[in-house]
């Protein structure tokens, strides 16, 4: 996990492979699964919550010396709501095809374990500066995530790529873009990541 | 004591900045969001004014509205409290107001918006229904405006065109008996020629979904309900 002795760099890096909040953290795959059925929702909703993780880290790291350690779970919530209530206001006035598109999942980015768990695990604890770069780099490894998701099933699932059409639809196996397809492929990638840690892990010892 | 006082000022000084930073995004936003909800309603106004058979407007093109005043100078019947039937059987709503237009061959046209409880909530839908020379209702076609609340990939396929599709050009005969999903109707599974007997169907007051829905019945289930509301509606009030 993040902590303060890492480098920027290290920090901003941290969370696109090593520590990824999807495949290595294992973070909200609730909104991962259920937004990632096509390339697009996905794109959607990983740009909405790597805006959200940025300023709540933000706005958290930057109030951590005033709020006191009793409150502050009830206070990184109430900013993390609202932050989303900001996102779910500007989709619906300004993207309103993809606001309708992932419905449910906008407000409940309020409940996204990576949010809140950047919050508590790293905002809380070090400079705003680390903290913006920690959400940046949390959040593209997240949008990386969620986005090779959403591809791998509108692929296989419906032949195409971000609404392209790649081959017809006779030879498309529908299950992935099922709940079940989303676990299936979702198991996938995680046995790939787990085993490019493995081998880099010998690597070091070797 | 003083400790819980200081934790107390703290949550309350958060709470009101971010109350006052919420109010201000909602006062930048309240515009835009009327625009996209007007704009979605005019797209939908026009979608469902629109012959699926053809490809052609049902009324003169300058009939079309474009603005909210427009708009509010084709009102039928409106109520102040925005709800203008409830239907007695099943969870389907008309909303207020309900427009009327001409059609090109003199016949009055309701455009009514209604919703249905889908998985998530309100389902919002849209319809055309064509008053025919015999005073009965052929409903053209709908359009699904809100349907946030349905799940991504599932439910949330419910606008997509080939769903939509199924619910366009339902004759009086299939509301008579209350339109229903096929598989409300026992008609699950589908036979191997049922794509050639869509329209048969829909004379029967069936609506085939559960091939292009699969895996959400609880939306189109919705979207029919709201249709059934609508029907009742104009058979009560444009008889």
């Amino acid at each position: 996990m993040a902590n303060a002795s890492k480098t920027s760099f290290g920090t901003f890096t941290a969370g696109l492979i090593r520590e990824n909040p999807t495949f290595a953290q294992v973070l909200g795959l609730c909104p991962t699964l259920a937004t990632s059925t096509n390339a697009n929702n996905a794109l959607g909703m990983g740009l909405a919550a790597t805006g959200v993780l940025i300023l709540s880290n933000i706005f958290i790291s930057s109030i951590r010396k005033i709020i006191p350690d009793q409150i502050r779970i009830p206070a990184y919530i109430s900013v993390i709501a609202a932050l989303v209530t900001i996102v779910d206001l500007l989709m619906h006035g300004y993207m309103y095809h993809l606001w309708t598109n992932l419905g449910l999942y906008v407000p409940l980015i309020v409940v996204n374990c990576i949010i809140m768990g950047r919050a508590e695990a790293f905002a809380s604890k070090n400079s705003v500066w680390k903290s913006f770069l920690d959400g940046l780099g949390m959040g593209l490894g997240f949008i990386g995530a969620i986005l090779l998701l959403g591809i791998t099933r509108e692929v296989l699932g419906n032949g195409t790529i971000f609404g392209y059409r790649l081959w017809p639809k006779a030879y498309a196996v529908f299950v992935t873009v099922l709940p079940p397809g989303a676990f299936l492929i979702i198991g996938f990638y995680m046995a790939i990541f787990h085993h490019i840690s493995i081998v880099r892990k010998s690597r070091k010892r070797a | 004591m003083g400790k819980h006082i200081k934790i107390a000022l703290i949550l309350t000084i958060l709470m009101v900045v971010l109350g006052v930073v919420l109010g201000f995004v909602y006062m930048i936003t309240e515009k835009p969001i009327a625009k996209s909800d007007l704009e979605a309603k005019l797209s939908a106004i026009k979608f469902v004014l629109t012959s699926p058979q053809t490809g052609k407007l049902l009324v003169n093109k300058n009939q079309i509205p474009t603005s909210l005043a427009q708009l509010d100078s084709k009102i039928w019947k409106s109520n102040p409290s925005g709800l203008l039937y409830k239907d007695p059987k099943y969870p389907g709503y008309v909303l207020s107001p309900v427009y009327k237009f001409l059609g090109k061959d003199g016949l009055p046209i309701y455009v009514l918006t209604g919703y249905g409880i889908g998985f998530g909530g309100k389902v919002v839908t849209v319809a055309a229904f064509i008053q025919q020379r015999d005073k009965k209702f052929y409903e053209n076609a709908i359009d699904v405006i809100n349907y946030s609340s349905e799940t991504p990939g599932l439910g949330a396929k419910i606008n997509n065109n080939n769903v939509r599709r199924r619910f366009f050009s339902i004759p009086n005969s299939g509301f008579k008996r209350g339109v229903k999903v096929n598989k409300d109707a026992n008609l699950f599974p589908l036979p191997s020629d049922y794509i050639s007997k869509l329209g048969q169907y829909k004379k029967e007051g069936i609506v085939v979904t559960s091939d292009v829905m699969t895996g959400a019945t609880i939306t189109p289930r919705a979207v029919v309900n709201t249709l059934n509301a609508m029907y009742d509606f104009l058979e009560k009030e444009a008889r």
